[in-house]
């Protein structure tokens, strides 16, 4: 990205707007952009899905292998992140230059699936002990960057007027993600959150922690809701007939 | 674990020979309720809502221009700060300067594995946080260009290892006079269940990390507040918490944090007030050596007039 350079006047402006809940796009302080998503794009991968927000596109891909369990807990699988910015996506990630970036999303992805009840790896046993499922799961940023904030999906714009930026991890609802044949008593779901982490060169006041969290949690409700859905029904799409895949040429 | 290549490293499979005691078979349940006892204390005798006591000192490292040791019972913390050096890796000029932050596992720190030499993600996870937390208060654009390196060496890790060392790094670069706006002190808090056990040992924050069955909270979330300034400078949650629970132990960890406060006060205090005497000391010292050679002086003068006379 070649810089982006804004005068005091439309710093001032962004501001402003989102004090009084309008942006230069005409969201509200919690809509997102619309967001393109796709899976099963690279096909030696084992599931693999391409997402793209505006003007940041992000591939992820997952490999299965079989492996030993951890000696110290034997009943679970594992799986590991890997991140790569790549430097197609902007010329400060030549070199190592998106090795800071890189590092700090695989950790925020790491805590982010610590809890069981983000992602149970009890699933991935195979026999306890002795052989279990190890998911390899690398990420390649491909274009622009990645941020969620008090405003939601903020353009980048947005983000350079920011001092902070918090990102919010929440548990996804398994009514989307597991096969539930008839209306079945479903568990009382409530999100929950998996990780909080924030970045930024700023501090922040406890309210506005309070509130950033809040509208964080509400817009990755919304988002996981939307996102079951879409997954939900190409499921059902593809067992009907074969889908027309749009690949990167689109 | 990667390996370190410049030294011998034991054979790769081997295992802690914990994993064969009668401990490490213990159930969920057995260790949770190993935790709390019948009129609610901890293992270690403290109260649900109490931090242990903490042990704060400065001009810890001799050749560090700044440096702290924190100790709270277990967990044992040295952090040292260094001049400001021109940024290393870098040719083109930058406007403001940098934080260098590592925070390193000494081997023998952890009980339940050894540290290796190299550092690891968890390292390198802790040293990210650490710079987010300590960021906000150094005022970066008084030394334009340059890097100023804080390190944290954990002795002994026993719970709470990321609060103490933020705390230490607030108080280290105080020590070592680098500008800043405000005392950053840091706090952590574990739940497990709809218990809040506030500064957290090793065993209680191992347990919040694995999950139950049941659907309940369980995490580790860790603070850290410009206390002058009334602001939150890092915020970091782990686990699977209800938005309830997180807001509640928001409130929680701010008090804790401005519990820390005075301590750090009164030791920055305690120092400046140390340095001011010293300084009369020496320069009342200076004064009396000048006195003597002045006299010694005229006595020489003086004997050499009168043998020429």
């Amino acid at each position: 990205m070649a810089g982006i350079l804004l005068s005091h006047t439309e710093k001032v402006y962004i501001t402003h707007g989102v004090k009084n809940e309008y942006r230069s796009d005409g969201r509200s302080n919690i809509d997102y952009r619309p967001m393109e998503l796709e899976t099963d794009v690279v096909s030696h991968a084992s599931g693999s899905a391409r997402l793209r927000l505006a003007n940041t596109d992000i591939l992820v891909g997952v490999k299965t292998e079989i492996d030993v369990p951890k000696p110290d807990k034997p009943g679970l699988g594992k799986i590991e992140f890997f991140v790569d910015c790549s430097a197609n996506a902007t010329p400060e990630f030549e070199g190592r230059g998106g090795e800071q970036l890189a590092n700090s999303i695989s950790n925020i992805m790491l805590r982010a699936y610590q809890s069981a009840q983000a992602f149970n790896l009890k699933q991935l046993c195979i026999f306890e002990g002795k052989q279990c499922w190890k998911l390899y799961i690398d990420i390649l940023v491909t274009l622009c960057r990645i941020g969620e904030k008090c405003v939601v999906d903020p353009t980048a714009e947005e983000e350079s007027c920011s001092l902070v930026s918090l990102i919010v991890g929440v548990t996804g609802n398994p009514k989307y993600y597991n096969d539930y044949e008839d209306e079945e008593e479903l568990p009382a779901f409530e999100a929950k959150c998996s990780v909080i982490s924030m970045h930024g060169p700023g501090s922040v006041s406890p309210q506005n922690l309070r509130d950033a969290i809040n509208q964080g949690i509400i817009a990755a409700v919304c988002l996981d809701e939307a996102l079951g859905k879409t997954l939900f029904r190409e499921r059902r799409d593809t067992e009907q007939f074969k889908r027309h895949s749009y690949g990167f040429l689109k | 674990m990667p390996l370190d290549y410049k030294r011998f490293n034991g054979p790769e499979d081997s295992v802690s020979y914990k994993r064969f005691t009668a401990d490490y078979l213990k159930s969920y349940d057995e260790l949770h309720s190993e935790l709390i006892d019948e009129t609610g204390h901890r293992k270690d005798g403290r109260a649900m809502d109490e931090a242990r006591p903490m042990y704060v000192r400065g001009n810890f490292v001799s050749q560090a221009k700044g440096s702290s040791y924190i100790e709270m019972r277990g967990t044992k913390v040295v952090c040292s700060v260094f001049d400001p050096r021109e940024i290393v890796h870098q040719n083109e000029f930058s406007t403001v300067g940098l934080l260098f932050c590592e925070v390193k596992f000494a081997p023998f720190a952890c009980k339940r594995q050894r540290q290796s030499h190299v550092p690891d993600s968890e390292e390198k996870a802790l040293s990210v946080a650490l710079r987010k937390a300590v960021g906000p208060t150094v005022c970066c654009q008084l030394f334009a260009n340059f890097q100023i390196d804080i390190f944290v060496y954990i002795i002994e890790s026993d719970g709470s290892c990321l609060a103490a060392a933020i705390t230490a790094a607030g108080l280290a670069l105080a020590n070592a006079a680098v500008p800043m706006f405000d005392v950053v002190t840091a706090s952590s808090v574990a739940i497990i269940g709809d218990k809040i056990f506030i500064d957290p040992t090793e065993d209680e924050e191992h347990l919040a990390m694995i999950s139950p069955d049941t659907n309940t909270n369980h995490g580790v979330i860790t603070m850290a507040r410009l206390n002058g300034l009334m602001q939150i400078a890092d915020f970091r949650q782990i686990g699977s918490l209800d938005i309830e629970c997180i807001l509640k132990v928001t409130d929680i960890l701010e008090q804790e944090c401005q519990k820390v406060f005075p301590k750090i006060q009164k030791t920055l205090v305690g120092y400046v007030k140390n340095g001011i005497m010293e300084q009369k000391r020496l320069s009342e010292e200076g004064k009396a050596r000048e006195a003597k050679l002045k006299d010694k002086m005229l006595e020489w003068r003086s004997s050499i007039v009168n043998n020429s006379v």
